[in-house]
This record gives C-alpha cells, structure tokens and sequence, in this order.
C-alpha cells in the first residue's frame, strides 16, 4: 500500500519537481506511462476473473474515437464520459456472448472482436475512415497541465477500482472464478456477473485511458487506435510487474514503459532487441514479476 | 458457375498453407502447451533463408526448402531446450509473455540485420500457371498446397504408426500418463517443437517466393493461425486442416463476391471465428 | 568602409563557422516506417558532413526516434525541444505522427523542416503556423502528377478502363474518391477494389477483374504487394495493357525479377536520373555508405539540410526567424529539380517546397527503372501495351 501511494504522490507531483531540464519530457513520459499503466490495470482487473483479454486494444480505441468524435459537439469531460461508456457498450456486448468461454478461447474470441471493430472504424462513414480523426486538444488547449492530470486521474480511478476489487469480498468472487468457475458456482458466487463486471469495469478505464490518449495524440486512425500491439501491451506489463494485484501492473507500467522510452534514447537502433530479451530474462529470473523481488508478501 | 469453381479453388489453395503454418501452431499448443508467439518468427527464418541462398549463391527456393526444415528444426529445438523448458510448469500467461518477449527479439534483430525492406527472390517458375479448361491454378500455389499436404499427411503417418509419434500423441492427450509408459515426455517435447518449428519454416520459403521476405513478413499468418487452431479447438490436431479450409474459403468468397470485398477479408475471417466460437461454448455449455 | 563591412561578414561567418547550429532530427528509426526514415537519416547526415566539411557553417545533428508512434513521437520531440534545446527540427515523416506532432510544435515554436507527411489533413494542422517548411509535395499533388500520366495513355494510347486496387490503410483510401471522379472525368470507366495490405491475396479480386478487362491495372499499395500482384494477375489470365503502382518503396532484388518488367510506376527521384545535382549525390552517398540508395528520402533529408545550410549562410545568424526569412527567399538546385518556396495551392501554409513537378512515371525495362514520363523527363518511350503473358 505504501508503494502505491508513494507512485501516485510521485506522479501528482511530478510536475513540480525540480528535474531541470528534463522535467517536460519526463512529464510527456509519464502521461504516456499513467495512461499504459491505467489499460494494464484495467486488464488486470478482467485477468482476476481467469480471462485473458486481447480486446483492451479495442476498448481503447473506443473510448478514443468517442470522445474523439464528441469533444467538439460536448466538451471534454462529457466527451471522455461518454467514450468510456462506448467501451462500456462494447464490453457488455462482448461479455454477454462470450461469458461461456474461457482461458485462450476467450481470447482469440476477443481478438476477433477487436479485428471486426477496426473494420468498422475504418469503414463507418463518420469516423473519418483510414484517413483519420484529427481531435482537440483537452479544454481547447488552454491549459498545458491538463492532458496529463487528466492521465492521471484515470489512473487514480484505475488504481481505486482495483483496490476496490482487491479488498472487498469481491475479490474471492474473482479469485474463486479464476481457479474453478464450478467450484465457484458451488460457493455461491454469481460467476456469470463477476465475469460481466469485471469485464465492465475494466473497459470502462481502458475506454477513458484511450480519450485522453486522443486528445493528446491529436489524431487518431483504426490500425493505431485499435491496435493488436496496444492490447498486448495491456497484458504484458501486469505479467511483467506482477499479476492479479495493484501495485504489480503499477510497477510493471512504470519501469516498462519508462524502460522502453530510455533505450529508445540511449540505444536507439535495435533498442527493441534487448526489451526482448529482458522481458526473457525477467520470466526466466523473475517468475512473480517485479513483485517477486520486492519479497513477495502475497502473489 | 465458372467464377464459383475458381473461386473455390483458390481457397482451396489457401487453406494449404495455413494449415501447415497452423499446425505447427497446435502441435506446439496441443503437446508441449505453450502458446507461442513467435511461431510467425520461425516462419520469417526460412523465409530470409530462401531470400539470402537465393541473393547470394543463385540457390533456387526448392532448396531452401529442406534447408529451411532443418534449420527451423534446430533453432526451435535449442528454443525449446534453452527457454521453454525452464517455464514448462509456469503459469500460462508467464509462458506467453515469454515467447511474446522471443518474438520481438528474433524479430528486431532481423530487422537489425536486414533492415526493414521487403525482398524478392525470382524463380524461373514464379508466375507459371497451369490452366485447365477454363481455370487457372498457379503453379507455385498448387506447389504449395501440395508439398503442405504431403507433410500433413506425413506428419499425420507418423504420429499413428511410428512408435516415436505415438509417444508424441500419447503426451498430447494426457501430460501424466506418459511418465507411467516410461515415455520419456522431454525427449517428446523437443521433438514437437521443433516439428513445429520446422513446418513453419518450410512455409516460409513457400511464402518467400508467393510473397516476399521482411522481418514482418510471419505476423499476418501466425494471427490468421491462431484463429484456425482456436476454431480447430486449441491443440487439436485433426481440426486445423478443416478449420483452414472453412477460413480459407470464407475469405476468398467474401473477396470475390462482395463489392469492396477485399478491405472486408479480415473482418469476415474474424467474425466467421467469432461465431463459432461463441456458437461452440453455447451448444457445448 | 566596405571593406570593413566585408571583414565584419567574414568575422560573422566565422563565428558561425565555429559555434555549430543544433539540429533536432525526428525521423522512424523503427516501426512500421523505419525504412524510408532511416534513408532519410542517411541522407541528412551525409549533407552535413558535406557542410560541416566545407567549413562555412557548422552543424550538429540531434538524432531522435519516433517510432513510427505518437506515443513515441511526442516524448522525444519535447525532449530535442527542451533538453537538447534545438530551435530547429528536421522531421515528420509519417503523417499520423506528424499530426500528433502539430501539438508540441505549437507549444514550443522551432522552425519546423517537414520532410515528408503528404496527407493534406497534415496541412490542416499546421495551417497559419509561421515557421512550418513543408519540402515534400502534397497528397493533391500526387494526385495531379498520377492524372497527367493518365491523361496522356488515354490520348496517346486509346486506353480506356481503369481497375484499381486500392490497399485499406489511410496510404491507399486517402485520396481514392478523388481519384476515381477525376479518372471519369478523363473519360475513363473505373472499378475500384479494397485490399489488405501484406496478405497477399489478390487471385478473388483479379478474377473478378477479368470481366471488366482493363487497359490498366493501377494499384495504390505497399512494396509488398508488388510480387505478389505481378504473379497473380498472369496466373488468374487477367491481361491488362499496363500494370502501374504506386507504392512509397520497391522491394530489394524486384528489378532482378522478369515479372516486374514493364510494370510501371511513379517516383520523385532515382539514382539515374540525369541531373547534375542528383549526380553528385549519388556518387557522394557511394563514396559514404558504399552502396547506392533507392529511396527518395535520401536525396529528400540531403537536400533540406542543404537548403538549410544555404540559408543559414545567408541569414548570417542562428536566429530561427531570420533562418526561416532566407529559406523562404531561396532558390537552389537538388537532386530534385528546382527548389523555391510558395505559398501551397490550398492557401493554408506559406512555404511550400516542391510540387507536382518532382514526380515522373517510370518502368521497369531491362532489369531496371527508367523514366517513361513525362516527355522531358523521360529516357525511353513507354512500352504500351505492356508484355504480361505466361511464360
């Protein structure tokens, strides 16, 4: 617990540190770092219940080109509102026909799902097809700070519902579901809705973490905004950091991507040769994840 | 009726060579139990092969062919040996993220070494086609579907009547019994691995002259194959040439007849696997 | 007194001969356009070295990656602007990044060097930025240059039915409304098809083809259909006249190959053409990287640190405003043709480096590509109709 209020104090006050020269790109940085760490979290959530979900992609791109489509007519907040309740949507609709399936079923089931939604942003005749979506900037830009509270306001919520989930009853709901949905079922617990819920939950930030990714990229087209890559990112960075807990995707997303950007810059050509290999390493050595190496109190 | 006929046909052929890029894809999955991502990575390997014999010693792609077998063979066996047998008793998702992890590493350090344009080779026999009556079959795609028939026939011999597949088979259907037999599972492990890999590989030099060669040149395929072997049913082995041929013919209908088809494909592909599986888990349930 | 007006200009030069001009360079060192990116980088460095060498000014090159990703992209231009504290950046090639990058630029204002992002929606984003140079034509010029080819093969060559393929992306469906209303307008009967770039597939669709029977077989895709399509459409017995593309980049070795013989296409530059500029380069790249480049990015990133360093020597200063005011007044030769700066057609940005002009049609003919088109660029005759048969 203490880890975790001490990132997000880091975070609140990243903007007033004394980093000298450094501090606006680590500030670009750290706004891309909350918004991954925020969808890693929100996998997390969905990956307690025993699903391995390649559709965050999708909800993210939902998310964005809602609120992308909307800021002009409604504002920000309404906007990114109503881009989280899109990915919503498409969780339920999701969920509600695939809650039979399981494990890598499920995920193929959901990546399929996320390939049919790209199709339809690059077809639909109001997305602005392949072509793509320019977006404003949040609040018309007025303020520079915005975009990057905003990140991280979709972490705080991304960080309460899962410790939300982690300390109420729920969590034996999603763990029991995760081990044994017919051991569950017998306990009691209404397998079919944890599933649901969490899955809802769960896009509704990776919905809201894809907004303000868009109304900072400033553009948005399908194959980006509905990328296989983004999903696995998703996945990747809680396996990394340490699985089924808060503090896990949250470490995981900050040395990752923070990783990643640092060799960009220091190694530059081939700099995604030694992330693979230390992604290797880091199962082979570290099968907790980075959790394991803080001395694993619980898994 | 004629366009019907050659529409079906070039599905037909297709569905070749995604069944023998998905089958190494569930023999990894259905024996070892390891979703492996880099599975296309096998495939750019015997793709590049046929490419760099081609470039520079004016080896046609046939012999890549066995080359490629071999060499897929071996960097799949030291895969297995050097990294999968460590985490065979992990968690399913650690093990995932670790082949994810191999996949961007083989796949950066090509593009390391090749950079990331794409290349072609120029057998004298590329574009021959046979035509008969009024259908046209490519020669190298009917090539193709037939040397992927042959090794899936094979393939198939081997695991019924060799005593070696039938371990191999045995390890499939139960990861406990075999230690009872006195099979020895890692041997078999090894063995599967590489076959897989070695399938891939021998699809990349098909695809190499069909195609090209690039560090990308393995994802499309291995996305298409995982949604074959998910409809096939997850490591069955005797699903995936169907399931290929299902997708294989989706696609190619889809692209013929509908009006803008061809941007649709993926969409269509995705959404045929979609039903099923929803479909499936409804009826099994 | 002129005299020492002269040693003072000469005092200037040397001083700036001797402080170096920081350069922030943004290019796709990996990801999906890391090969036109690191081309560019090529050539951007080999131009400085040649300044650096001549000694009259002096730059230093920051190099960033920006992966191809707005993600990416948008980190490492805030870090050239406020770590390495460059007021001129050289960059934006890929047109969703450069997008994404119109945010920063704003904030931080450096004279901003576009090497490439033809999409017109990039022009929108930086419409009524001051010190945004745009080198590379726009998507309507490619356009304009594509329908002068066309126009000439219906007057000159009967042709009559267009068949285009079209990959999905936002590379192949930009401008593929526009294109097919302008071809009908050119008397043209047009058929126009989606693909998928990459899979490969193009045996459907070519089938499909065959009953409409067209003259041209125009395709707007990537280099990894090129093989892929010159091998289908003679095995589905499609027979059209001309196959012409368009793709950024060809495949390595698809000279070599005799299925790409009289296939057609359009680019801005190739290292054979006859231009003194061009020559230099070329021989200069050789002597450099000991090989010979393709990609017209390369000459692309040489000739905008060229006309930068021209205009630094001009403008006397490492001001970026007064860098800016001699870019816009120059005039220089490039491996291209002519450079000069306008306003663009569409009014919406100032400086505007070259136009339809640049681009010219080309064929594969004997084991390499000659231009075919138009008349005064051109070194062979077009072969119409084409040779697609079996062999």
């Amino acid at each position: 617990m203490r880890g975790i209020l001490g990132l997000l104090l880091l975070f609140a006050l990243l903007p007033f540190l004394p980093l000298g020269a450094w501090g606006a790109f680590l500030l670009d940085v750290g706004l891309f770092i909350l918004l991954f760490t925020a969808l890693a979290l929100s996998w997390d959530l969905v990956a307690r219940t025993g699903q391995l979900s390649l559709a965050h992609g999708a909800f993210f791109g939902l998310g964005a080109y809602g609120a992308g489509l909307m800021v002009p007519h409604l504002g920000t907040l309404p906007a990114l509102l109503l881009g989280s309740l899109l990915a919503g949507a498409g969780a339920l609709l999701l969920g509600s026909v695939t809650l039979r399936l399981h494990g890598l079923y499920f995920a193929i089931a959901s990546l399929a799902f996320s390939e049919v939604l790209r199709t339809m942003a690059l077809k639909l005749p109001f997305t602005g097809g392949p072509i793509g979506l320019p977006v404003p900037p949040p609040f018309g830009g007025g303020w520079p700070l915005a975009s990057y509270y905003l990140a991280f306001a979709v972490l705080l919520l991304a960080v309460a519902l899962s410790l939300w989930a982690e300390r109420s009853s729920f969590r034996l709901a999603q763990a029991a579901t995760r081990q044994s949905e017919a051991v569950a079922r017998v306990l009691g617990v209404r397998v079919v809705r944890v599933k649901l819920l969490s899955l809802l939950l769960g896009s509704l930030v990776a919905g809201l973490a894809g907004g303000v990714y868009a109304m900072k990229a400033l553009f948005l087209n399908p194959y980006e905004a509905f990328s296989l890559g983004r999903a696995v990112e998703a996945l990747v960075i809680p396996i990394f950091g340490g699985l089924y807990s808060t503090l896990g995707p949250l470490l995981g997303g900050v040395v990752l991507v923070g990783l990643e950007q640092a060799l960009r810059l220091w190694i530059q050509e081939g700099y995604l040769v030694v992330y693979g290999a230390l992604l290797i390493l880091a199962i082979l050595f570290l099968p907790r994840g980075l959790l394991g190496l803080l001395g694993g109190r619980r898994g | 009726m004629e366009l019907l006929l050659q529409t079906l046909l070039n599905g037909l052929l297709m569905a070749g060579v995604y069944a023998l890029v998905a089958t190494g894809l569930a023999l990894s999955l259905g024996v070892v139990g390891i979703v492996n991502f880099a599975h296309g990575e096998f495939l750019m390997l015997g793709a590049f092969l046929s490419y760099l014999l081609f470039a520079f010693r004016g080896l046609d792609p046939l012999f890549a062919l066995g080359l490629a077998f071999l060499a897929a063979f071996l960097v799949g066996a030291l895969t297995y040996w050097g990294l999968i047998r460590p985490v065979l008793k992990a968690p399913e998702l650690n093990q995932m993220l670790l082949t994810f992890g191999l996949s961007i590493l083989l796949q950066n350090l090509a593009l390391l070494l090749f950079g990331a344009d794409t290349r072609v080779v120029a057998p004298p026999y590329q574009a021959a086609t046979l035509a008969l009556g009024p259908f046209f079959l490519g020669a190298v795609p009917l090539g193709a579907f037939l040397l992927s028939l042959a090794l899936l026939l094979s393939l198939q011999l081997f695991l019924t009547r060799s005593r070696l597949g039938l371990a191999v088979r045995a390890v499939a259907q139960n990861r406990l019994a075999p230690g009872l037999l006195g099979i020895e599972a890692e041997g078999v492990y090894l063995l599967a691995f590489g076959l897989a890999a070695a399938l891939a590989g021998v699809a990349g030099v098909m695809l190499s002259v069909m195609l090209y060669a690039s560090p990308s040149v393995g994802f499309l395929f291995t996305l298409k194959s995982f949604a074959i072997v998910a409809l096939a049913g997850l490591g069955n082995l005797k699903g995936v040439v169907p399931a290929a041929l299902v997708l294989a013919l989706a696609e190619a209908l889809v692209s013929t007849y509908l009006p803008g088809g061809g941007g649709l494909v993926e969409a269509v592909f995705f959404l045929v696997l979609f039903l099923a599986l929803v479909g499936r888990a409804w009826r099994g349930a | 007194m002129r005299k020492a007006l002269g040693l003072l200009v000469f005092a200037l030069g040397l001083a700036l001969a001797q402080t170096p001009l920081k350069v922030g360079v943004i290019l796709p060192l990996s990801g999906a356009s890391a090969v036109a990116g690191k081309a560019a980088l090529n050539g951007i460095q080999l131009a400085a070295d040649e300044v650096n060498a001549q000694g009259r000014v002096r730059l230093e090159l920051v190099v960033v990656d920006d992966g191809t990703d707005p993600a990416k992209a948008v980190p490492a231009f805030t870090k050239l602007m406020t770590v390495d504290r460059v007021d001129l950046v050289i960059g934006g090639l890929a047109s969703g990044v450069t997008f994404a990058l119109s945010g920063p630029v704003k904030q931080y204002g450096p004279l901003f060097l576009c090497i490439g992002a033809a999409s017109s929606v990039v022009e929108q984003a930086f419409e009524g930025y001051p010190l945004f140079f745009h080198y590379h034509p726009w998507d309507y010029h490619n356009v304009a240059a594509a329908l002068q080819f066309f126009q000439s093969l219906a007057k000159d060559h009967g042709a009559k039915k267009v068949a285009i393929l079209y990959e999905d992306g936002p590379f192949g469906s930009a401008g593929i409304g526009v294109y097919k209303q302008q071809l009908e307008r050119l008397g043209y009967q047009v058929q126009a098809e989606p693909y998928k770039a990459g899979s490969g597939q193009f045996t459907p669709i070519l089938t499909r083809f065959r009953a409409f029977a067209p003259d041209i077989l125009y395709w707007i895709g990537y280099d990894v259909d090129a093989l892929p399509i010159a091998t289908q459409t003679r095995q589905v017995g499609l027979r059209p006249k001309l196959i012409y593309g368009a793709p950024p980049s060809w495949p390595i070795g698809f000279e070599k190959n005799p299925l790409s013989n009289d296939v057609a296409g359009m680019t801005a530059w190739l290292p054979t053409v006859p231009n003194a500029e061009s020559r230099r380069f070329v021989d200069a790249y050789r002597k450099k990287y000991g090989e010979l480049t393709e990609e017209y990015m390369a000459p692309m990133g040489y000739t905008i640190v060229k006309s930068l360093a021209l205009a630094l020597e001009r403008a006397g200063s490492a001001d970026k405003n007064r860098i800016a005011e001699a870019l816009a007044g120059l005039r220089m030769n490039t491996p291209f043709g002519p450079l000069a700066f306008k306003p663009s057609d569409t009014g919406r940005t100032k400086y505007q480096g070259f136009g339809p002009e640049i681009w010219f049609q080309f064929q594969y003919l004997e084991g390499s590509r000659r231009p075919v088109f138009p008349k005064d660029k051109a070194a062979r005759p077009l072969r119409y109709p084409g040779e697609y048969y079996l062999r």
